[in-house]
């Protein structure tokens, strides 16, 4: 499904228009971009913004005290047009050829393609390797990546049906990427929910 | 820096002293200048104003005739529950004179925004270039008259209400079609009958069909300088002829040359929010070209200012689209984000007319380069040139 338009792209990562205002894809979710070439770009979400279209134009306060939240957008239908939400996505690997690479592309992804949303199956079939947290932990937007990274996990445990046994090895992965920096380290565990992760489990929480 | 602000610095210290010297003495008129507009019979002033009219010397200024009393007013109706307000503006790029290719490009802007139970907006432009006999000259025929400065205005003004009667045609009701600026183009008035004529007859036509589709049109002025009302009040005072001041012998000489000072929107500072003025015609010299699009005024409070309001006659004429350009205006008055209150639909439609410092060069730029690839060559004036360049 179409969630986006890319309207910046570099090498590590692209910003993309969401289609729906104030609604762009959640945090650490994966999206993708889809070549001619059948060469599938995985991303993750970094960021999500909603600013007026025009750069000089700062929003401003439009409530009453009987008009607020969802009715300011029917009191005010132009906001549709004059505002939009943009998304930030840090590539993290690509399928070409059959094989699933986690490592940034050769190419940043063209100007103006539609980002998708990914479907259980794919999302499966990227996270049952773990190499791309390596490129989720270089920031790509204002959020801490160890936010990103913690959000991913999250998401890819909702999509991957609780499973459990990913969860684990996910932060044993973590773990040892971060093994230098434990602040870091607890920073992305405790984001994760110290109640899911066995490590934090077993070692009796962050506390 | 060539300007010397160490020069203006004092000057403008004495302006805004003269300014605050001024004011209760400013102030003490215009409490006598309300008192005399609420005291005053319309139908005395009506007679007044029609026996100046009709002296040998015309009027030396713009005068409100006033259409039912003076000082009345009326409060705000509500708007319906589904309506629409097309707000509408336009800009344009001029024929630059100091190029070999004669063109000018129109951008129409307009924000068609319906509230109610379901609520939409198109926020949309039309852009074009004219660059044929017919769309550079007002008699193509023997290529007379160059469309520029305010042909070129009047021009905009057509081709705007030609867009928006295309817009309508299919377009929901009640629909009220909002203006930047007035309806009366009175910058046509130094100009033939002949190209007067020539300008207004397509305006017209839009205009015909506008009333025919039963969709009012309204020009909204903000922070309006207009003082055809004080002007009134000043014919008023008149003993003599209103274009011999300095044989002035009447009492109320110095009331009157406050109000040769006074804006319409002071004097009708009385008016509460949401309330508006009665009508007035106005007695511009090209509304006698409009025949039944005859342009006459209200001033509206707003909120945070009194604006002016102008209307065709057929709009004015018509308690019920008088009624709804009076609630829907205000109504887009209570839906804007700013203090003061500025239409939204307004707002928009300037958003999408506007055309940017680096839009008219990419412009200038695809010329140059289109004319290139026909094997001709762009030519500038040499003070352009240098004006560019601005070697040192």
């Amino acid at each position: 499904m179409r969630i986006g338009e890319i309207i910046e792209t570099t090498s590590s990562g692209f910003v993309a228009e969401s289609f729906e205002l104030n609604r762009p894809p959640a945090l650490g979710s994966l999206v993708l971009v889809r070549l001619p070439d059948e060469t599938a770009l995985y991303g993750a979400v970094t960021y999500g913004q909603t600013a007026g279209v025009d750069p000089s134009r700062r929003a401003v306060r439009r409530s009453t005290d009987v008009v607020f939240d969802g009715a300011i957008y029917e009191q005010h239908p132009e906001l549709e047009h004059i505002l939009r939400t943009e998304f930030g996505v840090a590539l993290v690997g690509f399928v070409a050829a059959g094989r699933l690479r986690h490592h940034l592309p050769a190419r940043p992804p063209p100007l103006h393609f539609s980002v998708q949303g990914v479907s259980r199956e794919e999302v499966c079939y990227f996270t049952d390797g773990l190499l791309y947290f390596r490129l989720l932990l270089i920031p790509y937007g204002d959020v801490p990546p160890q936010q990103v990274l913690a959000a991913n996990v999250r998401w890819v445990y909702e999509q991957r049906g609780h499973d459990d046994i990913w969860l684990d090895t996910a932060a044993r992965e973590i773990a040892t990427l971060l093994k230098n920096d434990s602040a870091a380290l607890l920073t992305v565990l405790y984001a994760i929910d110290p109640g899911d992760v066995p490590m934090l489990r077993e070692q009796g929480g962050v506390a | 820096m060539p300007l010397k602000l160490g020069l203006i610095g004092p000057q403008v210290d004495d302006m805004a002293q003269t300014i605050a010297r001024l004011s209760p003495e400013h102030d003490r008129f215009l409490t006598e200048a309300q008192d005399l507009l609420r005291g005053l019979n319309a139908d005395a002033l009506r007679e007044k104003l029609r026996w100046q009219q009709n002296q040998q010397m015309r009027l030396p200024w713009l005068v409100a005739m006033p259409r039912g009393s003076l000082s009345g007013t009326v409060t705000s109706p509500a708007p319906p529950v589904d309506f629409s307000v097309v707000g509408c503006d336009a800009s344009s790029i001029p024929p630059d004179r100091h190029s070999s290719v004669r063109c000018y490009v129109l951008n129409v802007g307009y924000a068609f925004l319906t509230y109610g139970r379901r609520p939409s907006a198109v926020l949309e432009a039309q852009s074009q270039l004219c660059f044929r006999d017919q769309d550079l000259y007002v008699f193509p025929d023997r290529r007379d008259v160059p469309i520029e400065g305010a042909l070129l205005g009047a021009r905009m003004e057509v081709e705007t209400l030609r867009v928006l009667q295309g817009v309508m045609e299919n377009g929901a009701r009640p629909a009220l079609i909002l203006r930047d600026g007035p309806l009366i183009l009175w910058t046509l008035q130094s100009e033939s009958k002949e190209v007067q004529r020539a300008l207004l007859r397509d305006l017209f036509g839009s205009m015909d069909r506008l009333r025919e589709a039963g969709v009012p049109l309204a020009g909204y002025i903000s922070y309006t300088n207009s003082r055809d009302l004080a002007n009134s009040l000043r014919v008023w005072l008149c003993l003599t002829q209103p274009n011999k001041c300095e044989h002035c012998q009447s009492e109320k000489r110095d009331l009157c040359m406050a109000l040769a000072k006074m804006h319409d929107r002071e004097l009708l500072g009385f008016l509460t929010e949401g309330e508006r003025s009665e009508l007035f015609g106005s007695s511009s010299q090209i509304l006698e070209e409009y025949g039944d699009h005859r342009v006459e005024f209200f001033y509206l409070n707003v909120g945070g200012e009194i604006v002016r309001v102008e209307v065709p006659q057929w709009v004015g004429s018509d308690a019920t689209l008088l009624e709804f350009v009076h609630a829907a205006i205000n109504d887009q008055c209570r839906r804007s984000p700013c203090f003061p209150p500025y239409p939204p639909a307004l707002l928009e439609a300037h958003e999408q007319a506007v055309i940017t410092t680096v839009e008219r060069r990419l412009v200038e730029e695809i010329i140059d380069r289109a004319v290139g690839r026909q094997g001709q060559r762009l030519v500038r004036s040499a003070k352009d040139d240098s004006k560019r360049r601005r070697g040192v």
